[in-house]
């Protein structure tokens, strides 16, 4: 049996991890030795889609999450370092077998409707996630191998797994999987997706839609993550979460001090922010996958190596990521997010050379032209179909893949772009009718990579939907997923993931651009507020205003 | 369905103007014309106007602001403003122009219908429209997209359909004048059959009134259209359509107004022109019927009334 | 006289509620019949769409909820039940009862749209009044000012008041506060191209009416040009105009569309458009039928108003 030790709070530890998220602060003029002061509200614009129920365990996607952050709180979290650290679960221990986990739960915690939080509770949540009918998709994958969950005492909760998962406490630290009143859940769907009742440092009070959901502080907050900032209740009385789905109308609300944070800020906003003395930026990238483009190796004519490789070698991402970005976002070579110790990067296969690329495409047979300059081979045209979700995509990288559209042309490329609503998108990939396609995949920890390389995610879920866009059908990545899967010990996981990420980057299957991108921009009116660790939702527990 | 007015096609046509007959060649006229004559020629022949490749990027060049080289600047790809826009006339022309000539269309066959099918049909037709009065145009279109998904196509379609009704109206007044007129009794004496009246006599004397109207149509249409192009509904990027350029553009707002100014300009002056043209062709061929394409001077204190 | 005056005011609005209740329940058929030619399965699109992951089981449910799997016919009878009961279903992506979301976001909407409607008003009739009959100059001003008007696009207004206005010189939020400043924007967006529509409207009337037998007695008999404006041929003037506010009605919810979208206000026009983006059947046809109804109120009553101020049109008459 291993077993990690409760970390005590570290605060100046804490304090720099979040000077590490936040950045320079150009007017960081502001007296810091005033100390947080009580009360505020504070009001928050975001540009992602309004969810459609505020329970994670429904679903699961990131709006849900940003939203989550602030009344929800998980089994265990993820410091700056990306290091798992203790949050509602005290301490853990593991059995050799890597079958069983025996969590010790935060002793004293209440749920914001006075139900106690205790092993019982736990066992429920876990349950109401492998419910089919909660719908939860993100957290259903992610306790997949979960067998069942009991409560040894009222503080012990031991999860047995039908087969070793390395990748447990990654998923328990996600927002989609964090723990929830059992009274709450007993309400039914429909009044548990109006508020959900969790530990968190604020509750919902009121959901206005298409408008507001108003939160407020939870007087008895007492269950901060390991790494938190602060430890009692908020210092805010309140949350006001807008949606303000137009960017212009976001970034024009903050300048006007009607909000103090806006999400999904745009490049061209954040590079004019950067002179401003009253914002500041949260550059905040998205655990789980890169921002990348993938191919589709099931079928021609990319079911050829080197015309993949041709249709990368042929696009000039730097310059369009620096004419898009403008210094907003690095350049990733790699299938995982910078912020995963385990991502691996080979910048040596994505040099643009059109030379290369032509030669590449000769030699594979599309070899000839038609009038509009068009490869063709034995009559049929060089065309690749790219559906790109208008809800996935921000308008930088839509103008991102027009250029690379412009760029795959000059070496006989007719890709066509095709911009959906999120079901038509769902559709053309359930169809098969795609080429290319950038579907960025969040989650914490590089068990993403079993989710969106191994065989087993070629085949659509009953639902159709399948995460392997790429279609990698090989059974070595395959070999080294599972067994990554089921090794516990860091290193040789690390070792295996890293394998298996270079045979992705070398077989061309996918065409990495970035992080999936996750701006904040601030008023400096706001003070303490960071990102999480996780899944890099802002936090507000120890924010306050002046 | 006793009268006509059509406020849902457009207002502006919806009185008489009196007093104006006299009216001369004015220099807005002038202007109109010469500009809707450039932007035609922009939709047949936009490299006459704009020699450039309106999809060439030149990354490194992203956000010029307008200069000699770039009149009207460049986008976030380095793209040609000016060139963009002289290229997009055609497809933001050609929505307008289609949505106009479906909603005439299907207008056409209704009052058809209405007016020489009998009382019956008349009464069906008659109710059909009244009820489509009471969705408003954008409703109407977005029932259609939500039926045929976005697209520049559905787009088309929803802001043809959704002006049919107001067309349908007009063009049944203007019918039931020509037939109350004394030359289809006489085609009839002449021995014509019943389709060459229609065609040869009914048609053209009803429609020519037509032409103000669908003037003025297609301005609004091209608005609606990019309207629903803003809305993410219509023409979708890169699509050089000029509602879809504004759409692309307002995220830049705050560091590149050009983007957005211009392809807005120039929303707002085809609006300007096919108005401006509608208008006077109006005022003058109200010269030579009983009254113009919405005449009945007399009850215009019941305009819009559906009864 | 009074009794057949009675009869005929009784009989007016018989024939009156009948009619809007027969387009009423036309439009409601015929948003029915059109939501079920919406491509895909109905029952997936109420458990959140392709993506979902909805089990068979889940699926079936729903389609037993709804009455998916009974025949077209019981289906729009449900419908056509429910609609008497108010009850409007459940919205697929909201989870809420459509009868809600309206209650909801209809006061928003509707204070906007008032507004809008009075501003515009204001602003038409201050166009009027100082343009007509003025020199070729003025005259050729006002016609250039009522065309603008009218031919400016929603989005592209709010886009530029947006940068003037809040940016520039930050005297308007450019989103909805909840407070009077913010509807500033909003409203004016709206209000625009309205009033140059009225504008355009009432002036062709006011030259009319001012070239009307009465209007020249009028002078004769000493009536000053402004008095005659103000007292007797504003007041025809004003009668087109009115009829057109039904049809106004409807270009505003159009307008509201675009315009709460990009001044983030809760409203009817936001969740129609939301909900044409996800396919969210029950609530288009919700917005859809609401503004039918209004529509239909706003044509009974400007007809009613015409009826009583024109004396030329009796109530009796036909």
């Amino acid at each position: 049996m291993r077993s990690r030790p409760r970390r005590s709070l570290i605060p100046v530890a804490a304090v720099a991890a979040s000077a590490l998220v936040l950045s320079a602060c150009a007017g960081d003029s502001e007296p810091t030795a005033t100390g947080p002061t009580t009360g505020g509200t504070l009001v928050y614009a975001s540009g992602d889609a309004e969810p459609t129920c505020l329970d994670p365990h429904v679903g699961g996607n990131y709006p849900q999450a940003l939203l989550a952050t602030q009344f929800l709180e998980s089994l265990v979290s993820r410091d700056a370092e990306g290091e798992i650290v203790p949050w509602l679960a005290e301490s853990w221990t593991v059995s050799d077998d890597a079958l069983t986990w025996e969590f010790t739960l935060a002793d004293g915690v209440e749920f914001t409707d006075g139900t106690p939080f205790d092993a019982e509770a736990v066992k429920v949540n876990v349950e109401h996630l492998q419910d089919p009918a909660t719908q939860s998709s993100t957290g259903y994958l992610a306790v997949e191998k979960v067998a069942s969950v009991e409560a040894v005492d009222d503080l012990t909760a031991r999860f047995t797994l039908s087969e070793p998962d390395s990748a447990l406490l990654e998923s328990l630290s996600q927002p989609w999987l964090a723990i929830e009143s059992p009274a709450g859940i007993a309400r039914g769907m429909e009044e548990n997706c109006e508020s959900p009742v969790g530990t968190g440092p604020f509750v919902v009070d009121s959901w206005a839609k298409q408008d507001r959901v108003t939160l407020t502080r939870n007087d008895d907050y007492s269950s901060p993550p390991a790494d938190a900032l602060h430890d009692g209740p908020a210092y805010l009385d309140g949350i006001e979460w807008r949606f303000i789905p137009d960017s212009a109308s976001r970034y024009a609300a903050l300048q006007a001090g009607e909000v103090q944070v806006i999400d999904n800020v745009q490049p061209d906003v954040l590079v004019q922010a950067e002179g401003s003395d009253s914002l500041v930026e949260l550059d905040a990238p998205r655990p789980g996958s890169s921002n990348r483009i993938e191919l589709n190796s099931g079928k021609a004519p990319f079911d050829d190596v080197a015309v993949r490789e041709a249709f990368i070698r042929s696009v000039n991402v730097d310059d369009a990521v620096s004419s898009l970005f403008q210094g907003t976002a690095e350049r990733s070579f790699s299938p995982l997010a910078s912020v995963e110790p385990a991502a691996y990067s080979d910048d040596s296969l994505f040099g643009y050379d059109l030379d290369e690329a032509n030669t590449l495409l000769d030699e594979a047979g599309w070899s000839e032209k038609d009038s509009d300059g068009v490869r063709t081979k034995d009559g049929e045209r060089l065309t690749l179909a790219f559906p790109v979700s208008t809800n996935q995509s921000i308008p930088a990288e839509v103008s991102l893949f027009e250029q690379l559209q412009a760029g795959a042309k000059d070496a006989g490329f007719d890709v066509q772009l095709d911009l959906l609503d999120l079901a038509s998108w769902y559709a053309a990939l359930g169809a098969n009718d795609y080429d290319l396609v950038s579907a960025p995949y969040t989650k914490v920890g590089p068990d993403v990579l079993r989710i969106l390389y191994h065989s087993d995610g070629i085949v659509p879920a009953p639902s159709g939907y399948f995460a392997n866009h790429a279609q990698v059908d090989d059974t070595a990545v395959d070999a080294l997923l599972d067994e990554a899967s089921a090794t516990l010990d860091e290193a040789d996981r690390a070792a295996l993931y890293e394998e298996a990420q270079a045979d992705v980057l070398e077989g061309y299957y996918i065409l990495p651009l970035y992080d999936q991108q996750n701006h904040f921009l601030l008023s400096t009116s706001v003070h303490d507020a960071r990102a999480l660790g996780t899944v890099s939702t802002p936090s507000f527990a120890a924010a306050w205003l002046s | 369905m006793t009268h006509t007015t059509s406020p849902a096609v457009d207002p502006l046509l919806a009185v008489p103007t009196p007093g104006r007959r006299w009216r001369r060649v004015t220099l807005g006229e002038v202007v109109a014309v010469v500009f809707a004559v450039s932007l035609v020629v922009a939709s047949v022949a936009p490299g006459f106007l704009a020699p450039q490749n309106p999809a060439a990027v030149a990354p490194l060049d992203s956000f010029q602001p307008p200069s000699l080289a770039h009149p009207f600047g460049t986008d976030e790809s380095g793209r040609d403003v000016y060139t963009r826009i002289v290229h997009g006339a055609g497809s933001s022309l050609l929505i307008g122009l289609a949505a106009t000539g479906i909603g005439l269309a299907t207008a056409l066959l209704l009052a058809l219908v209405a007016v020489f099918g009998g009382r019956f049909a008349d009464a069906v037709v008659g109710r059909t429209v009244e009820v489509l009065f009471a969705f408003p145009a954008l409703l109407s279109a977005l029932l259609v997209i939500l039926v045929l998904g976005p697209g520049p196509v559905a787009a088309t379609v929803a802001v043809g359909l959704s002006t049919a009704p107001g067309y349908a109206r007009i063009i049944r007044t203007s019918l039931l004048r020509v037939r109350a007129s004394g030359y289809v009794e006489s085609a009839r004496l002449l021995g014509h059959s019943p389709a060459r009246i229609v065609l040869r006599t009914i048609l053209p004397n009803a429609l020519s009134p037509l032409l103000a109207l669908a003037t003025l149509g297609v301005g609004q249409a091209v608005v609606w259209a990019s309207s629903l192009s803003f809305l993410g509904l219509g023409a979708q990027p890169p699509a050089p359509e000029w509602g879809a350029m504004l759409a692309s553009a307002r995220v830049y707002l705050t560091t590149a107004w050009w983007l957005t100014v211009f392809p807005g300009l120039l929303i707002l002056a085809t609006t300007l022109a096919t108005t401006t043209i509608g208008r006077s062709l109006d005022a003058r061929s109200a010269g030579w019927g009983q009254s113009g394409p919405s005449g009945q001077s007399g009850q215009s204190g019941q305009s819009g009334r559906p009864s | 006289m009074s009794g057949s005056r009675a009869q005929a005011i009784v009989r007016w609005t018989a024939r009156t509620v009948l009619r809007a209740t027969v387009v009423l329940w036309a439009s409601a058929t015929l948003v029915f019949f059109i939501t079920r030619l919406v491509p895909g399965d109905p029952a997936e699109a109420a458990l959140g769409g392709p993506g979902s992951q909805a089990s068979e089981e889940a699926l079936d449910a729903v389609r037993q909820r709804y009455g998916f799997d009974q025949p077209l016919i019981v289906q729009y009878g449900i419908a056509m039940l429910a609609l008497l009961r108010l009850d409007l279903g459940t919205s697929y992506a909201l989870r809420q009862p459509v009868v809600q979301i309206l209650a909801d976001t209809v006061p928003g909407t509707a204070t906007l749209a008032v507004l809008a409607l009075l501003l515009a008003w204001a602003m038409a009739l201050a166009l009027t009044l100082s343009h007509t009959r003025s020199s070729r100059a003025g005259a050729a001003i006002g016609d250039t000012v009522e065309i603008v008007a009218s031919a400016v696009p929603h989005f592209w207004l709010a886009t530029i008041l947006i940068a003037v206005f809040s940016t520039a010189l930050a005297w308007f939020p450019p989103v909805s506060t909840g407070t009077p400043a913010g509807l500033v924007l909003p409203v004016v967006t709206l209000a625009v191209p309205i009033a140059g529509f009225l504008a355009h409207v009432m002036r062709g009337s006011l030259d009319e009416a001012l070239s009307a037998p009465f209007a020249t007695s009028a002078v004769a008999r000493g009536e000053t040009a402004t008095g005659l404006r103000f007292r007797h041929a504003l007041r025809h003037a004003a009668l087109p105009a009115l009829g057109l506010s039904a049809w106004a009605f409807g270009y505003l919810i159009g307008g509201a569309v675009v315009v709460e979208t990009i001044f983030a206000r809760p409203g009817l026009g936001r969740s129609l458009l939301q909900a044409v983006t996800v396919r969210d059947v029950p609530v288009v046809t919700g917005v859809v039928l609401v503004s039918a109804l209004v529509y239909v109120i706003l044509t009974v009553v400007t007809d009613a108003l015409t009826r009583i101020i024109d004396p030329r049109i009796g109530i009796v008459t036909r």
